[in-house]
């Protein structure tokens, strides 16, 4: 036997041994299987960094108010012009130099610019988008944090383009909930109660002269919790959720479920000196802005409690997940939602298995009817396609979707392709009066270019989808490219094989 | 086997037929795209709520529209699916105005709410009253929680089983499914007294907001422009410019053909479609290069036949071929459609007028325009650079 031959047979069995060797014994983490066959939730979700922006200028406004304060510099007013962007206003021209002085220390992030007696600080550009940035993977994090608390077996949680994440969350199947817990922001403030509850406001600022008090704030109960009416608190809390230490599911003394805490050294402090200061007075326990209980202090407390809120167990539970994963840097909102139960995904893989399993049988049937003999090598050809497609797929670790297996039977139509191009032209040179074996070098070497060249147009197709395809398209993509590839090289190198190995140099018939 | 002997129709003759046929189509289509029915963008592309149900009992789909119309929701999409009487893809056509994009999100979201507890009825809602959990809607965790507070042991195994159960039948008509799949007594006389069986249960449900709706549309045309420019590249590359711009042609008139056909169809356009037009143009531009290779092999045994006659030669000699690997790819198609369940059948159905019709572009139209533009811009005919 020629050397070529030889060679051609090794590598083929090393490819087929491979794929096998890859794909066999098949389990859940060679290839995995996408959303829409498995059931679960698929959600796309936007951060709103303006958000984060917006906490940083007034972080920064807080700051530059006491930076005047301590210079002895005078102004009127200091104002936000916009997210990242805020005016003093009022400033003395004799104390320009100082002022002057003063803003370029202070510069960092933020640039300045003055007109008359207006100051303008505007967050720089690039540290503007280093927050955005900061605050989109901050949210990854801590989504990915809350997912894992809440139990999800093999969630995905990333970062598509600029602002979006996709979380794709299998086997869930109640989308309410988990939207809940992944949105909340999951700010936890400890603040004083001034007064309240009330009714309505107007009640509430009855003893202030009906106006909010200079570093306080009005806040409304959250109905969930049982609460109603408005409360007017100091705007600074005493201690926030990130003076925690632990949280846990536990019991109030009526044994319904609350939620236990403690606080770390710092935050006990902080905590002691309050409730020790302010006995007989309300504290109230704020999340996200609204107040889910306001307990009046009975004693001086120094690092732990309990949250009460007429929780359910699973209330309780999800307050304690939040608190632990920490709060989001800025709000979010959903772009885009799917839930897919399990059994139409179970229903679509039966279905799609028996089309796949008739359409090989339909196609190998009208090969070997069609081209007999050499048909059994086209179809020889295609169980290695087949089998050689499975082993890429988990060789590259690729998610099964429905429409992937879509590509797959589709690509088990088109590689019979490459085999019928060239046993037509085996039938033309032969038809020219050519010897067998020579017929088919010809009918192989003359076919070649139209393989490669048709087979790669419809790869040129398949990457555009793949590259501008979402999650189950790009599946399809996948499926699509790989099959197409296998099919240039079981056509080219194991049907060649076969003749090369089968055909006799002096044969005088051919089954074609 | 052979289907025939090499042919010699004079397919070039017919150009001016098939050009006509062609513009006849996509016109029909057009006016039918414009000022019919139009094409009915799904909800992938036009953003709203897409609710799959499947009943308990049986439910005629006439029922099923008079429900909807009692809450208001009466221009809802219904389609049935899969199991007859029993499965159902409703989807809500309210346009949703003057609202942000949360906002929108979350008032399709409501549409949906609205529509599943309207066809949920009254049943239920007694028992709901009475603290019972619906069978029908929890998912694995609730369950599991549900059953490990009293059964510590085997909870969590009765679970998956229930569940699983659940996922093979689609939806659990009666308890006895339970206890013929080996559930034990004291779990069934426990979910007998905590759960019932609701009379439906929601297989999927997709929302998708206006601005990701725009995003996907925007993505799947520059995905169809850009593998048009990558073919018209290659193909210009391999051959010559007047091949590559025949190409283009054809497949642009591929698109047109399959879309106009599709759009009298009344099915929607998803992703799915926009996957199964970019397939159907890599797969026709298989056919027209297997033709324009052998002009190109042919022009250098032919040198001195007209280019036309060498084209037809070309396109007879390769017949054989096209209708055979069409045919192929035609059968697995099929199967597909046929069997392949309901979430795929549109996918299925467009390949496959995209298959049939993609093998008369080739043969009747990729060849004259490689002449036309030739003639048109006056560049060597032929093949020889």
């Amino acid at each position: 036997m020629k050397k070529s031959i030889q060679w051609k047979a090794l590598l083929t069995l090393a490819v087929l041994i491979g794929a096998i060797f890859i794909a066999y014994p098949y389990n859940q983490d060679k290839i995995k299987l996408g959303l829409d066959l498995k059931g679960g939730i698929h959600l796309v979700l936007q951060v709103i960094t303006d958000d984060a922006i917006n906490m940083e200028t007034d972080q920064e406004i807080a700051r530059l108010q006491e930076l005047f304060k301590k210079q002895d510099i005078t102004f009127t007013s200091i104002d936000k012009v916009r997210p990242g962007q805020f005016a003093v206003h009022g400033t003395v021209a004799d104390q320009e130099g100082k002022t002057r002085d003063l803003a370029a220390q202070y510069s960092g992030d933020w640039s300045y610019s003055f007109v008359g007696d207006r100051i303008t600080f505007s967050l720089k550009p690039p540290a503007a988008s280093a927050l955005r940035d900061q605050a989109v993977s901050q949210t990854v994090e801590t989504i990915r944090n809350r997912v894992d608390l809440f139990g999800v077996a093999e969630p995905l949680i990333q970062r598509q383009g600029g602002e979006r994440i996709v979380v794709e969350l299998p086997g869930i199947e109640d989308p309410e909930h988990v939207k809940d817990l992944i949105k909340v922001t999951a700010v936890l403030e400890w603040k004083l109660v001034k007064a309240g509850p009330a009714s309505d406001e107007e009640t509430l600022l009855r003893d202030s002269g009906g106006v909010v008090p200079d570093g306080m704030e009005v806040l409304k109960g959250d109905p969930k919790r049982g609460q109603a009416g408005f409360y007017l608190v100091s705007k600074v809390a005493a201690v926030t959720g990130k003076d925690l230490r632990m949280v846990r599911r536990s019991v109030d003394e009526w044994n319904n479920p609350a939620v236990a805490f403690s606080l770390n050294s710092d935050g006990a402090r902080r905590f002691e000196r309050v409730t020790g200061d302010n006995i007989g007075k309300a504290l109230a326990i704020v999340l996200d802005q609204k107040i889910q209980s306001a307990p009046t202090i009975n004693a001086r407390i120094s690092d732990s409690g309990i949250i009460q809120g007429r929780f359910t167990i699973e209330e309780a539970d999800d307050l304690v997940i939040i608190l632990k994963a920490g709060a989001l840097p800025s709000g979010i909102k959903y772009l885009e939602e799917r839930t897919i139960g399990p059994s139409l995904g179970a229903d679509s893989i039966r279905q799609g298995f028996l089309a796949g399993l008739i359409a090989i049988m339909a196609v190998m049937t009208f090969m070997l009817v069609y081209y007999k003999l050499s048909g059994l090598n086209a179809v020889i050809a295609l169980i290695f396609n087949v089998v050689i497609l499975f082993g890429a797929l988990a060789y590259f670790k690729a998610t099964l979707t429905l429409p992937g297996i879509a590509g797959i039977i589709l690509s088990i139509g088109m590689s019979v392709d490459a085999n019928v191009l060239i046993f037509e032209r085996i039938k033309e040179e032969r038809g020219l009066g050519k010897t067998i074996p020579n017929s088919i070098a010809q009918g192989f070497s003359r076919a070649f270019t139209a393989i490669f060249d048709s087979n790669l147009t419809t790869i040129i197709s398949a990457i555009f989808l793949f590259q501008f395809g979402t999650g189950p398209i790009k599946g399809y993509a996948v499926t699509l490219i790989i099959g197409l590839v296998s099919n240039v090289f079981t056509a080219v190198f194991v049907s060649r094989l076969i003749f090369d190995v089968t055909v006799r140099k002096t044969a005088k018939s051919l089954s074609i | 086997m052979r289907l025939f002997k090499t042919p010699n129709i004079k397919f070039l003759k017919y150009k001016y037929v098939a050009l006509a046929v062609t513009a006849a189509i996509v016109l029909a289509g057009a006016l039918n795209i414009f000022f019919g029915n139009g094409l009915k963008p799904g909800v992938d592309f036009g953003g709203g709520t897409l609710v799959r149900v499947m009943f308990k009992d049986p439910i005629p789909v006439d029922r099923v529209r008079q429900i909807l119309r009692e809450v208001d929701l009466g221009d809802s999409v219904i389609q049935e699916s899969g199991r007859k009487n029993q499965e159902y893809l409703i989807r809500t056509q309210q346009v949703i105005r003057n609202a942000d994009e949360q906002q929108q999100l979350e008032a399709h979201e409501q549409l949906g709410d609205r529509v599943i507890q309207a066809l949920s009825g009254e049943s239920g809602r007694a028992e709901t009253a009475r603290g019972l959990v619906d069978l029908n809607r929890l998912d694995e965790n609730g369950l599991v929680a549900l059953l490990e507070t009293s059964f510590p042991d085997k909870g969590r195994e009765a679970a998956r089983n229930i569940i699983k159960v659940r996922t093979d039948n689609g939806i659990i008509g009666d308890f006895s499914l339970l206890r013929n799949a080996g559930i034990p007594p004291e779990i069934m006389t426990f979910l007998s007294e905590k759960t019932f069986l609701g009379n439906l249960t929601v297989l999927s449900r997709e929302t998708v907001g206006p601005q990701v709706g725009k995003d996907l549309r925007n993505k799947a045309a520059q995905a169809t422009i850009w593998a048009l420019i990558g073919m018209l590249i290659y193909i210009a590359f391999r051959f010559k410019m007047a091949y590559g711009v025949a190409a283009i042609f054809t497949l642009t008139q591929d698109v047109l053909i399959t879309v106009s056909i599709y759009s009298f169809t009344g099915r929607e356009i998803n992703l799915p479609i926009i996957a199964a037009l970019l397939t159907i143009v890599g797969y026709s531009i298989n056919d027209t290069i297997v033709i324009f290779d052998r002009v190109r092999e042919n022009s250098r045994l032919m040198r001195k036949e007209p280019m036309e006659e060498i084209m037809n030669v070309s396109i007879n000699q390769t017949l054989e071929r096209t209708l055979i690997t069409s045919g192929t790819v035609f059968l697995t198609l099929l199967a597909l459609y046929l069997f392949g369940g309901e979430v795929i059948n549109d996918f299925a159905f467009i390949m496959l007028i995209g298959t049939i019709e993609g093998i008369y572009s080739t043969v009747y139209l990729s060849c004259p325009v490689v002449l036309a533009w030739q003639k048109v811009f006056k560049t060597q005919k032929g093949f020889r650079k």
